[in-house]
């Protein structure tokens, strides 16, 4: 059965229908063609999909397509303003944090969600927030350094 | 796929009446979207979340309520919480990732029934009541009567879970949920105990003892021969040996590819008799003679 | 050349293709959409051991929107493999392993395509499963490949069975000498069968070219190996096969070993392309991939030192039980290197070890990560602490003991340049705080060495071109995944031709396009396609100057570039710009295009005068152990490491942490589950495990410098070596805080409180 989703993406009102089974990152990923938020467990252990939904961090493979009905959702796609990067994506590249790149996008998300619950997080409030993001490639210790580096420059602490 | 969102408890109910035995009620999503990808599509699915009244935490008389569609994190953000029911807060905090505990349901995780389901043994362990909506009437069932298998309980295929009624317990008891796995909250719980300790007014003796254990038998349970061993009696060393033994002989666990029975018999031993040194510390100030 | 000339090598400038990755573009295989693309699915066998009676696809065929459905009878009989040709791309005649593709369909829709595989009518005559490597030698085992042949050096009436590949490694005369030794220690050490677990799904998209071409997208980390194998499994010619990489969401090998990795999924995904004649694409689920994709091969090892009073290593024997899987895969390699590694990197003058590859009902082995070498770590570095503990000495003590020095030979390395090896113990001794730092209850400290085999392996091209404005776009064999594409390669070029970093693009391969290559495996990117890159540019340097200095009236040898201005050396006022240069080009050579290669004879020949320069690492780590769960929790983990110069610094870091955090993973928590049947009962991320932040400790890297390699300016392969010592790092701290010595992996807390409660020790 279809169902309409009228939402509003990245501050954009966006309409489309799918199959009510549609998941939220087969919405993006299929129906909108937006293929940042990334495809991998489908399960809702790796954290790969996560996008911002009502300020909320969420695996969006484990969530209805029709739940976005209202919804204001934010992607890896709408954080960057034109060329200029978001902070976290600009210290994801100065720390050496992207190796091959797939967990990144959902791993910044979680991250700018971290980053506007609290601007100087301590080690409890990063494995908090990103213990549901798994990364295959970088052992996390880069990861760790381009939250701390985009905490303070966010707070022009550095 | 069918697919419906009821406006209300009744629209909801009528629904279930219908289609319960195809479909799938759907709350937060994070294990019925698995089933719908993993498993077979179901019939229809029923959610649940455009129903008012059904999500938040208030107090009520001597205790809580809970509506069924409150998320983990809603649980785990309540300073309430923290403070009047620091064994299912210690639940939710355990529950998965902050990704999944931002969707996942209290409702979801009850209504789920699984053996390993984090909110379950302190919810035991809290003299925890449902309450459940079916055509014909409504019915409070405490949770030690609500499951009855793995993936099955009270609510059947054509009931609803509404809300959580949690008394507050006895004055000076303190509890805790101590949860086993490898690599932390994000795992299925190896073994979950949770304990609830009231001590008399003197604070020598137990008075009240209440062991919930999850993962480690086809429902989560109440470990009540261990209950009845401790009750009146103080927390001394040989005692919490004996009890932690038979808090372990109490539990069926079985081999699967996480663990194998005997290892969890081991940890629910171990968990037992941490969970009674930690409360009992924090109930009498006492160290286990 | 100098460090003090180098301007950008040795430091960390921001990725060639960062920005794309962090806003999110669609840069993977997986974010490939084709136009009219239909859906493809595999039908994979419900049995690890059984003969196909009959497929019917009939009913499948009928289904509304099925396209095409395949199995054995609709592909050519042609075998592929890697030593032992041993497997088609549909099971024919027999299946080996669960997850072995038996038929395929495509359709308009995923859901269409999961209906269509119901319909199709397997039957099968199961056979007796056979899942330990060891036992499957046996005379009484189930045999798998009837017609495969025994190794040769394996004699006919030995009674042997299911082995594909035997490696015999003898040096001096072992037996002898171990009569001889003063103590001998014994023992048998395990490892499990380990996924690589990329978190991008492996994908694969074919169409038929109105030509007749067959186009394959791939995220495979040897599109040419892909390439000759499905032009091969499919009866096509070379030249009307192309193969299109992309950027790949990690690999670690488990991608690398040409249409193996991903059990034919391309040639399979052709095969459909070819007879629905519209494109069609295959997406891998994750729990499919587990069960069905290359893994990290289970190994079973039992070794016998042999030693004297004073510590010196005078023997050691070993045998090895490589867990091949269904199919030889890259088992019989990998399991020749864990052979050889089991003589270990020390001085070893008697050795006997006999290595087994061998068939079994499961996965099948492929290249992933540092194939053979953390297997046999495990074991000769834990023994190394067993037999240190016998003797009464210091762990560290016994291996600086027996550490060899420049000019000396190890087992399978048989002259060596240099030895940092004794310098990586130091510092990581030193680091860790060995002998000073205050340890607590249940808290213990250890160390594991390790290296990995640099040399002997294919060559490689690389292609330079110079645009008009002085940008550059290269052609390397090699894909991103993390690697030298992003990293190395343009500050290679860029250091060469005096640009910015940033001006420099390396392109994804495409088969029509690029050099051919092996493979990004093996640690060998930055040693091939890094030599091939440099020597690119300075050829296309040299063609630059040669035209610039016509114009400037001088001599090629008095030119330099700096700031992308050609001068002369001394007159920097005589200058002409790159980019006219470079536009001027098409009016005398067309365009600037520089062209090098890394030739492996002339790199054997060097490593023959001179001896090779192997990267030898030592890590160290202190653990607390919970004596009532078994949990084990690391407080503190150095790796130190000799990588010759590194070219991108915090990428060779980011190496080194990341195959350090997949051992570390092997070590505590990571294992594929099997029922008796061969069911592999934990394909999901739900219940294979991997290491999430919470439970990595800080991985603290040191680099040493003064063990240049053979790579360009000295460079080493940083990719898999870190792979090496964790796990019986790890295993050594536990018994230095217990006393307990666990010789199967995982650590996990059961293995581990198992073993405190076996030695009375909880």
């Amino acid at each position: 059965m279809s169902v309409t989703i009228n939402t509003r993406i990245n501050g954009q009102s966006v309409s489309a229908s799918a199959d009510a089974s549609t998941s939220l990152l087969e919405f993006l990923r299929d129906v909108l063609e937006m293929k940042g938020s990334k495809l991998c467990c489908n399960t809702g252990e790796c954290g790969a999909c996560t996008v911002i939904y009502n300020g909320k961090p969420i695996n969006s493979c484990v969530t209805m397509a029709a739940d976005a009905n209202g919804a204001e959702i934010t992607t890896i796609e709408g954080l960057a303003d034109g060329a200029k990067l978001h902070p976290v994506q600009q210290a994801f590249i100065d720390t050496g944090a992207v190796q091959c790149g797939y967990c990144t996008p959902g791993y910044i998300m979680s991250v700018k969600a971290l980053l506007d619950r609290t601007t100087k997080p301590t080690q409890a409030d990063i494995e908090e927030a990103v213990s549901g993001n798994i990364c295959r490639c970088t052992g996390y210790n880069k990861i760790v350094d381009a939250i701390h580096l985009a905490a303070d420059r966010m707070a022009g602490r550095v | 796929m069918e697919y419906f969102e009821p406006k209300s408890v009744s629209e909801a109910l009528a629904v279930l009446a219908r289609h319960g035995a195809e479909a799938k009620v759907i709350a937060g999503g994070t294990d019925v979207m698995v089933d719908i990808k993993f498993k077979e599509e179901p019939g229809g699915l029923i959610n649940i979340k455009k129903i008012p009244g059904l999500s938040g935490i208030a107090e009520h008389g001597a205790g809580l309520r809970i509506g069924a569609l409150t998320t983990i994190r809603e649980i785990e953000t309540s300073a309430l919480m923290r403070e009047k029911l620091p064994v299912l807060w210690e639940a939710a905090h355990q529950f998965a990732s902050l990704q999944v505990r931002n969707t996942a349901t209290i409702g979801g995780n009850i209504c789920r029934a699984s053996p390993s389901g984090e909110t379950l043994a302190p919810l035991l362990v809290l003299d925890a009541r449902a309450k459940l909506a079916f055509a014909d009437g409504e019915k409070s069932v405490p949770f030690t009567a609500f499951f009855q298998g793995p993936g099955k309980c009270s609510a059947g295929v054509h009931g609803l879970l509404t809300e959580i009624e949690i008394p507050y317990p006895p004055a000076g008891s303190r509890g805790v949920y101590l949860k086993h796995a490898v690599r932390g909250a994000m795992d299925i719980a190896m073994v979950g105990v949770a304990v609830l300790l009231t001590p008399d007014p003197g604070k020598n003796n137990i008075q009240d003892a209440r062991i919930g254990l999850g993962a480690v038998a086809p429902t989560p349970l109440r470990a009540s021969k261990t209950e009845a061993l401790l009750r009146g009696k103080p927390l001394a060393a040989a005692l919490l040996k004996e009890a932690a033994a038979l808090a372990a002989s109490e539990s069926s666990p079985i081999n699967d590819q996480r663990s194998s029975a005997e290892y969890r018999r081991w940890i629910v031993e171990a968990l037992t008799r941490r969970g009674l040194e930690q409360t009992w510390k924090a109930a009498t100030g006492k160290e286990v003679a | 050349m100098a460090k003090a000339e180098l301007k950008v090598i040795g430091s960390s400038p921001a990725r060639m293709g960062g920005v794309e990755r962090v806003v999110g573009k669609g840069v993977y295989g997986i974010d490939l959409m084709l136009k009219d693309q239909l859906h493809g699915a595999i039908l994979r066998s419900q049995y690890a051991h059984a003969k196909i009676v009959s497929i019917d696809t009939s009913e499948a065929k009928k289904i509304p929107g099925v396209h095409a459905v395949v199995s054995a009878e609709d592909a050519p009989n042609v075998r592929y493999g890697r030593s032992y040709i041993d497997r088609h791309i549909l099971a024919r005649g027999k299946v080996r392993f669960m997850g072995d593709p038996v038929a395929a369909v495509a359709a308009d829709s995923p859901a269409i395509a999961k209906q269509a595989l119901k319909k199709i009518k397997v039957v099968y005559e199961p056979l007796p499963v056979v899942i330990d490597p060891e036992e499957a030698t046996r005379p009484n085992a189930p045999v798998l490949h009837e017609d495969m042949p025994l190794p040769k050096t394996i004699p006919a009436d030995s009674g042997m069975k299911n082995i594909c590949g035997h490696t015999v490694v003898k040096v001096g005369d072992a037996e002898k000498a171990m009569a001889e030794a003063d103590l001998v220690v014994e023992e048998m050490y395990e490892t499990k069968m380990i996924h690589p677990q990329y978190l991008e799904p492996r994908i694969a998209a074919a169409q038929m070219e109105p030509n007749g071409r067959l186009t394959v997208w791939a995220n495979a980390q040897a599109p040419f190996p892909v390439r000759q194998e499905v032009a091969k499994t499919l009866g096509l010619a070379l030249n009307n096969v192309r193969v299109i990489s992309a950027g790949l969401g990690g690999g670690f090998g488990g991608k690398g070993s040409g249409i193996t990795s991903g059990a034919a999924i391309e040639p399979i995904c052709g095969l459909l392309a070819i007879k629905a004649k519209r494109p069609v694409m295959i997406v891998l689920d994750k729990a499919e991939e587990t069960i069905s994709t290359t893994i990290r091969a289970g190994a079973k090892m039992y070794i016998k030192t042999g030693v004297k009073k004073d510590g010196t290593i005078v023997a050691r024997t070993g045998k090895v039980f490589y867990d091949a899987g269904g199919y030889s895969g890259f088992g019989v390699q990998a399991g020749g290197r864990c052979a050889n590694m089991l003589g270990g990197w020390y001085l070893m003058p008697n050795c006997h070890i006999e290595g087994y590859s061998v068939y079994t009902n499961k996965q099948v082995c492929g290249p992933v990560r540092g194939p053979g070498g953390p297997q046999a770590a495990f074991a000769v570095e834990s023994h190394m602490d067993s037999i240190a503990a016998k003797l009464g000495m210091d762990p560290a003590e016994f291996r600086l003991k027996n550490i060899p020095k420049a000019g000396d030979k190890i087992v399978g390395v048989p002259k060596l340049r240099d030895v940092s090896l004794g310098e990586t113990i130091k510092i990581a001794k030193e680091k860790i705080g060995w002998g000073t730092v205050k340890l607590e209850k249940n808290q213990g400290i250890g160390i594991a060495t390790g290296s990995w085999i640099e040399s002997a392996g294919p060559g490689g091209g690389a292609i330079v071109k110079v645009n008009e404005d002085g940008s550059v776009t290269v052609h390397i064999g090699k894909i991103d995944m993390g690697t030298i594409p992003g990293f190395g390669i343009p500050m290679i070029v860029a250091e060469e031709l005096g640009i910015p970093v940033s001006d420099v693009t390396v392109v994804n391969v495409d088969t029509d396009a690029s050099p051919w290559d092996a493979g990004t495996v093996g640690s060998r990117g930055i040693l091939v396609s890094g030599t091939a890159a440099r020597l690119a540019a300075i050829d296309a340097r040299n063609q630059i100057f040669k035209m610039a200095a016509r114009k400037l009236e001088a001599s090629p040898d008095d030119l330099e570039i700096v700031d992308k201005q050609i001068r002369v050396k001394g007159t920097p006022a005589k200058a002409v710009a790159l980019a006219a240069v470079a536009t001027d080009a098409h009016n005398v050579i067309g365009e600037v295009i520089g062209r090098g290669y890394c030739d492996n004879l002339e790199l054997m020949a060097e490593e023959k005068a001179h001896g090779s320069s192997q990267p030898f690492t030592t890590h160290a780590c202190i653990v607390e152990v919970n004596p009532d769960t078994g949990n084990v929790k690391i407080l503190k983990y150095v790796a130190v490491h000799d990588i010759g110069q590194p070219i991108h610094k915090a990428a060779v870091e980011g190496q080194i942490e990341g195959a350090a955090a997949m051992s570390i993973g092997q070590a505590l928590c990571e294992q594929v589950v099997f029922d008796p049947n061969g069911r592999t009962m934990n394909p999901s991320f739900v219940d294979y495990l991997m290491p999430t932040i919470n439970m990595m400790p800080r991985i603290e890297t040191t680099l040493v410098p003064g063990y240049p390699g053979a790579g360009p300016y000295g460079a080493k392969g940083a990719g898999e070596i870190a792979c090496v010592p964790p796990m019986a790092c790890i295993a050594n701290a536990i018994f230095n805080a217990t006393g307990v010595r666990i010789n199967k992996l995982p650590l996990s807390p059961e293995n581990v409180l198992r073993g405190l409660k076996a030695a009375g020790k909880a």
